[in-house]
């Protein structure tokens, strides 16, 4: 039942500029509904603008954002949970209070916003703050109010700018709960992070962005295929030059006696295996999945080369 | 009843307009900064109306006092000061240097020594004009009945030129022209103190960042209008309690008698505050709308801030003729006749069409202002950091 309208929040050739600074220039990647989608780049790559352009609170040069195939309508944006980049809650007003009201905002009628609004501070473990000014919190919780804010109406999409920021990894691990069931509960889910080890592990795919382009994209396995394989091996065997010698083999990394090996595309580890063998015992042989900052590395070296 | 057609919210919520400005109202009439604030209001303003009334129901009389053979001149200068309008207290004193050290110390404030026809007045600095007649008409009618006239040729002789007034200037004329000042102050203050609040709450969206969030689900224009109308009827409410308490203590003192305390003066200044605080709560927020930062707010809204003040110092320069070409003039303009028509009306009896074109002029320039306010706020509003240009905001 798919039809033409696709449950997913489609970013269609965006571009951005800011005076002679190109900030995001045709920008072409989706969220699908029930994915958690990993946006990483480094500072400046233009995920801010990608993500402000999403919610309508910057226009762009050109392009569009589709949610169920359509474009996003005033109407469709005020059903998007958004944590931006710059934080920001009235410093002197309740906390429930304040959540209760941006769910009102946000079209809940009265009594349902502050039952939500209850609810996801006992969810963040801040039940008992509820009538605290938000500027009387510590950092931390303060962090986790703009995430209820961001979460208390039920959005259809979700929308958050280094949600990890400054959270402890109790709350971290709260927050990456809720990421999960929402997505589960078919929101899609789009977040900022540096924390690559975490995005790694939460989300179903990455987009790794630079320069304001999308230069890679998909799960992360996906984005393995396309990098280089790397081999350990771990050989009592003075340092030799048996590995550098072979065509397409580089030597990465000596800890020890073990050693990491990157090969060309093509090349085959069997035969670096036999080189090691001749070169002496070789007590461990293993293939090495780099991570996604050895990813994210690969990738951003490319293009600045 | 369909929710979902009757407001913006689309989702069975309450329009969002409606919502922001019932937070403005919540928050603010729960803030230690209304509720002090109403109270000393209101304290004030009872209190001057109390004093006022004390003083305008009491002039201090002139203590006389008379020794040796002026002591016979009691009666008559008694009644020359009535006929002259002193308020004179007259006593006996045996001493004459005892009298003077009285006059010295100040609980005498005239001595009058020698004899009844040819007397001498002492007095510490100096002495009213209408006490010195008096007492001069005093010596003249002992001197004459030292002649040997009688007490009716004394009198006939001694009769005042009658005067006639043309426009005899009522004595309510200088209390009712103070009260229409202060009228015009507690308006001027509240105008520019929901003014600023209204500065500073848009600024504060700016400050602290949570304009990204609201702007994602609600227009600026509904944003805007929320804020100046949930700040605007506590204004409303406050002027509302000053001006019955105002209005309680007139009718308990009973200077009812003055037109600018009465009851359609005071609703004639809270209407008018609701107009100029339309109409300078509107500009406020465009300024304020250029600036991120609360220290730059006062800045930003200088120019705004001096138009007020001016309509303050016009104030000052219109009262004494309250029906004169500059008052009559500045007075329908926008910029001032919040103040200036409110405080006239007070004053004096204004023609109608005078406060038709008033009120006319400055709704069509609120008008003007909202849209004006509209697109500086929605331009300005998600440019943080440092000040917007207002010409930058005004193009987009």
């Amino acid at each position: 039942m798919s039809g033409t309208s696709r449950r997913a929040l489609e970013i269609d050739g965006i571009s951005k500029r800011y005076g002679e600074t190109v900030a995001v220039r045709d920008l072409t990647f989706e969220v699908r509904a029930g994915e958690l989608f990993g946006f990483v780049g480094r500072n400046g790559a233009g995920k801010t603008t990608t993500m402000r352009i999403v919610l309508g609170v910057l226009a762009p040069d050109a392009g569009a954002v589709r949610w169920l195939g359509a474009p996003l309508t005033f109407e469709a944006r005020r059903r998007i949970g958004y944590m931006p980049e710059e934080r920001g809650l009235y410093p002197r007003m309740q906390v429930a209070e304040q959540l209760a009201y941006l769910g009102e905002l946000h079209g809940m009628p009265d009594a349902d916003a502050q039952e939500a609004a209850l609810g996801w501070l006992d969810r963040f473990g801040l039940a008992d703050r509820r009538a605290t000014d938000l500027q009387a919190l510590s950092l931390g919780n303060q962090q986790r109010v703009q995430l209820a804010a961001a979460l208390v109406f039920g959005p259809d999409v979700l929308v958050l700018d280094e949600p990890f920021v400054g959270l402890d990894p109790v709350a971290v691990d709260v927050m990456a709960d809720v990421l999960r069931e929402r997505a589960d509960a078919g929101v899609p889910v789009i977040f900022s992070s540096h924390e690559l080890d975490l995005v790694e592990r939460l989300c179903d795919r990455v987009g790794i962005i630079d320069h304001g382009r999308m230069v890679a994209c998909g799960t992360v396995a996906e984005l393995r295929a396309g990098g280089r394989e790397r081999r350990w091996i771990d050989s009592p065997a003075p340092a030799a030059d048996w590995g550098a010698g072979l065509p397409g083999v580089r030597l990465v990394e000596t800890d020890g006696s073990r050693r990491l090996f990157e090969l060309e595309p093509g090349v085959d580890d069997q035969a670096l295996l036999q080189a090691a063998l001749a070169a002496g015992p070789v007590r461990a042989f293993e293939r090495m999945e780099p991570t996604l900052g050895e990813l994210f590395r690969a990738v951003i070296g490319e293009t600045e080369a | 009843m369909n929710a979902r057609s009757a407001g913006p919210a689309g989702t069975g919520g309450l329009p969002t307009t409606f919502l922001v400005a019932r937070r403005e109202v919540r928050l603010r009439l729960r803030s230690r900064v209304f509720v002090g604030g109403t109270i000393v209001m209101t304290g004030l303003v009872v209190i001057g109306i109390v004093v006022a009334s004390v003083l305008a129901g009491r002039t201090t009389p002139v203590l006389v006092g008379f020794a040796g053979g002026s002591q016979a001149l009691e009666r008559t200068f008694a009644a020359s000061a009535a006929a002259l309008g002193a308020n004179v207290t007259t006593s006996d004193v045996a001493d004459v240097a005892a009298g003077r050290a009285q006059v010295t110390a100040g609980t005498l404030d005239v001595l009058v020594t020698g004899s009844a026809t040819a007397p001498t007045a002492v007095a510490k600095s100096a002495i009213a004009s209408n006490v010195e007649s008096a007492l001069s008409l005093a010596a003249e009618a002992a001197r004459l009945a030292h002649a040997g006239l009688s007490p009716a040729a004394i009198t006939s002789a001694m009769a005042m030129v009658p005067v006639q007034l043309l426009q005899p200037r009522d004595p309510k004329d200088t209390q009712n022209v103070l009260a229409s000042l202060a009228l015009g102050i507690v308006l001027w203050i509240a105008l520019g103190q929901y003014g600023n609040m209204v500065a500073q709450g848009v600024v504060e969206e700016k400050a602290t960042r949570i304009m990204e969030i609201l702007l994602a689900t609600i227009e600026p224009s509904r944003l805007l209008a929320g804020k100046v109308i949930g700040i605007g009827l506590v204004g409303l409410l406050q002027l509302t309690i000053v001006g019955a308490a105002a209005l309680i203590t007139v009718h308990l003192t009973g200077l009812g008698a003055i037109p600018a305390l009465g009851v359609a003066s005071v609703v004639a200044d809270i209407l008018w505050f609701l107009i100029g605080f339309l109409f300078y709560a509107t500009a406020y927020s465009a300024v304020a709308s250029l600036v991120s930062r609360q220290e730059e707010v006062q800045s930003a809204i200088a120019p705004i801030a001096i138009l007020q003040i001016a309509g303050y110092l016009l104030v000052y320069a219109a009262l004494p003729n309250p029906t004169g070409t500059l008052a009559t003039v500045c007075s329908v303009l926008p910029p001032f006749a919040p103040i200036l028509m409110a405080v006239r009306m007070a004053a004096t009896d204004v023609p109608l069409w005078q406060v038709g074109l008033a009120v006319a002029l400055t709704l069509a320039s609120i008008v003007g202002l909202i849209w004006l306010a509209g697109r500086i706020y929605a331009n300005a509003a998600l440019r943080l950091g440092s000040r917007v240009r207002f010409m930058d905001a005004f193009r987009g």
